[in-house]
């Protein structure tokens, strides 16, 4: 399997007592990673850093497969879904349009791969409703749907499920267990600590700032 | 109490038949305040925008210097004015005093510091994930700088319909720059002050209710804009 990004003897100082700590973290192409730990563990930041939103103070970021990269061309080849999204005034087809736009897709494809995603999500026939009028629920996949429209490499999810009704759980679920075989690289953070099982994969655990434990983790 | 009643009546009946000079006041007031909120919030949006985003040195000073100029009493900017148009001042050579565009200019400089004030405001107080949202989805850090404008654009708006409802109810600039000439500089505040101390009290009150009229639109859309934020 080819790594996808690599970090390497990573340190970052958000404040005087807390540092994230990553000795060695290699991800994998089209792997699911559950990413467990107390609140305050450093979960939230180290998928920060793997998007590229948080420059560490020390330490390597690698691509192997993109040496040549630029910041921004690399950065659209992650996604990063926050626990409460923030959706965009307007339409759910709104928001999954900024992304797109962003990368010059031409119209005629914005609206088949929105149709598409938001069928995925089970949201077909929401793309003219209001982002604002959505529940919680809803909201979620619209940010975990605006996030798929983009075909990332490496999908950062933090607490996916956290803000849902538990009978949408299943549902998010699923969508995640399929991503790997489309080429998608998930990395979750989660404070279930059954969500690791049924998502199967492999285990990372964050303790006080640390990385420190790495189990393979399969589906039960 | 016949008086006051009458004189309403009378005021009523000059807006119901469109009387032409208070018309001509009406056109002169809101072109100067247009113009001037025009010039002003291209001054102050983007000002207000990237002090709001932007942190550099004498950040505080501006923004304590925004705060200053937003309390600046309206006949001291006509005072200064004056001074730079007067035919001994700076500008003399220019022929701007007492004509509308000395109004405009006037207006410009009173509102500037308030639509900028008010954006920045808006910009402060955006929800921070607006940013990173752009940023995770794609964005070039200009584009997720324009994704957050287009999110207050309500904001900004209502910060611009604070600074008209400041321009279309001002005294001091229009009375001092414009010089309150009949058929030209004649706004709706300095010919209220002039008809009712002439003793043209139903003219002066049916600019009046216009003027009152317009602040309630005014207001009428501020709320539907800060509803919309």
């Amino acid at each position: 399997m080819n790594t996808l990004i690599s970090l390497k003897n990573i340190c970052c100082r958000l404040s005087s007592d807390f540092s994230l700590a990553v000795a060695d973290l290699d991800l994998q192409a089209g792997t699911i990673y559950t990413l467990i730990g107390a609140n305050g563990s450093g979960k939230s930041t180290l998928l920060k850093v793997l998007a590229l939103l948080l420059t560490p103070t020390e330490g390597t970021i690698r691509f192997p497969s993109y040496p040549d990269l630029q910041h921004l061309q690399l950065r659209r080849r992650i996604t990063l879904v926050e626990q409460s999204p923030y959706l965009l005034t307007g339409t759910v087809k709104d928001n999954l349009c900024f992304g797109l736009k962003v990368r010059k897709i031409p119209h005629h494809q914005q609206q088949q791969i929105i149709e598409q995603v938001l069928k995925q999500v089970c949201l077909s026939g929401f793309a003219e409703r209001k982002a604002a009028t959505l529940s919680s629920g809803e909201k979620q996949r619209v940010a975990l749907a605006r996030a798929l429209v983009l075909k990332p490499e490496l999908l950062l999810l933090d607490e996916p499920t956290a803000n849902i009704d538990t009978s949408s759980v299943p549902l998010i679920e699923n969508l995640i267990r399929q991503l790997p075989p489309q080429g998608i690289t998930v990395v979750c953070a989660t404070h279930d600590m059954e969500q690791p099982q049924r998502l199967g994969g492999t285990l990372l655990r964050m303790n006080l700032g640390r990385l420190d434990k790495l189990d393979s983790n399969s589906r039960h | 109490m016949d008086y006051l009643v009458e004189s309403l009546w009378q005021a009523l009946i000059l807006i119901s038949t469109l009387d032409r000079q208070l018309l001509q006041i009406i056109v002169t007031s809101l072109y100067a305040s247009i113009c001037g909120v025009l010039i002003a919030s291209c001054l102050g949006i983007p000002m207000g925008v990237l002090v709001g985003l932007k942190q550099f040195r004498g950040r505080r000073l501006i923004i304590t210097l925004l705060n200053t100029l937003m309390a600046l009493p309206t006949v001291v900017v006509g005072l200064i004015l004056y001074g730079l148009f007067s035919r001994q001042g700076p500008f003399g050579s220019l022929g701007l005093l007492f004509t509308p565009t000395a109004i405009i200019i006037g207006l410009s400089i009173l509102t500037a510091p308030l639509i900028a004030n008010y954006s920045l405001t808006v910009v402060v107080g955006a929800d921070q994930r607006i940013l990173t949202t752009a940023t995770t989805l794609g964005a070039s850090p200009l584009q997720a700088k324009l994704l957050l404008i287009r999110e207050i654009r309500f904001g900004v708006v209502a910060a611009v319909v604070v600074g008209f409802g400041r321009a279309i109810s001002e005294v001091g600039v229009a009375m001092m720059l414009g010089g309150n000439i009949r058929g030209s500089t004649r706004t709706m505040t300095t010919a209220i002050a002039l008809e009712t101390s002439k003793g043209e009290f139903a003219f002066g009150l049916a600019l009046g209710i216009i003027l009152l009229l317009v602040a309630l639109l005014v207001n009428l859309l501020l709320n539907y804009f800060q509803q919309k934020t």
